[in-house]
């Protein structure tokens, strides 16, 4: 990669970028007005951990039983945090298969959006930084 | 007034029904859809629709016919070792 110089520290704008993808996903185009990238995240993203909550309910984010699935499953939003709140007291049992479905498809949405939330910060980071000249 | 969204609210508080069926296979494809659109969505510099859609298609279908290949080897494999 080759060295890129910058007027301004572009680390501000870059955090912001990011969690902004990362409070709503696709959330770091849209602030970038990378309009329809973002939307199509936002919409690919959410249906897809939403179609995981339908396969085996909300009792498959589960912060005490399944404690590294729920990181995985909070890279999608910290929104997860309050369905893990429901569901910290055990009030929605999911086994067997449903329970796999449902942790494969809400962590596959996090790591997903993990994936947009760097590429949006290595975008941010383009725009506000130049190549060296020689 | 509110029995829709309490109808919809409980869809997501009981898990479906889902065997250990060779057609439970096909939950895959869902989410290969989605990363083929998010995976493309950040790789494609200028978005179109007819561009976004095809690259997001081929993707798709490449990573579904390797996954085929491999459970095929996988499954060549066990019948080797088995008989």
């Amino acid at each position: 990669m080759s060295h890129r110089q910058s007027q301004a520290n572009p680390w501000p704008h870059m955090f912001l970028v990011g969690l902004a993808g990362w409070i709503i996903p696709g959330g770091g185009y849209l602030l970038m007005k990378e309009i329809s990238r973002g939307l199509i995240i936002l919409v690919t993203i959410v249906l897809m951990f939403g179609l995981g909550l339908y396969i085996g309910s909300i009792g498959a984010v589960d912060p005490i039983g399944a404690q590294l699935w729920y990181v995985v499953q909070m890279m999608s939003s910290p929104l997860v945090a309050i369905i893990g709140n429901q569901t910290a007291g055990g009030g929605y049992p999911v086994y067997g298969r449903p329970n796999e479905m449902a942790q494969i498809y809400t962590s596959a949405a996090g790591l997903l959006n993990l994936l947009c939330i760097v590429n949006s910060m290595y975008l941010a980071y383009l725009r506000k930084t130049g190549p060296v000249e020689q | 007034m509110f029995e829709p969204a309490a109808i919809v609210m409980a869809n997501f508080t009981a898990p479906e029904a889902i065997g250990t069926t060779a057609q439970s296979l096909l939950l895959l494809l869902p989410v290969v859809a989605a990363i083929a659109v998010v995976y493309k969505a950040t790789k494609v510099p200028t978005i179109s629709a007819g561009n976004f859609l095809k690259e997001s298609v081929v993707l798709f279908c490449s990573i579904v016919v390797f996954m085929v290949v491999t459970a095929l080897v996988l499954s060549g494999v066990a019948w080797l070792v088995l008989e």
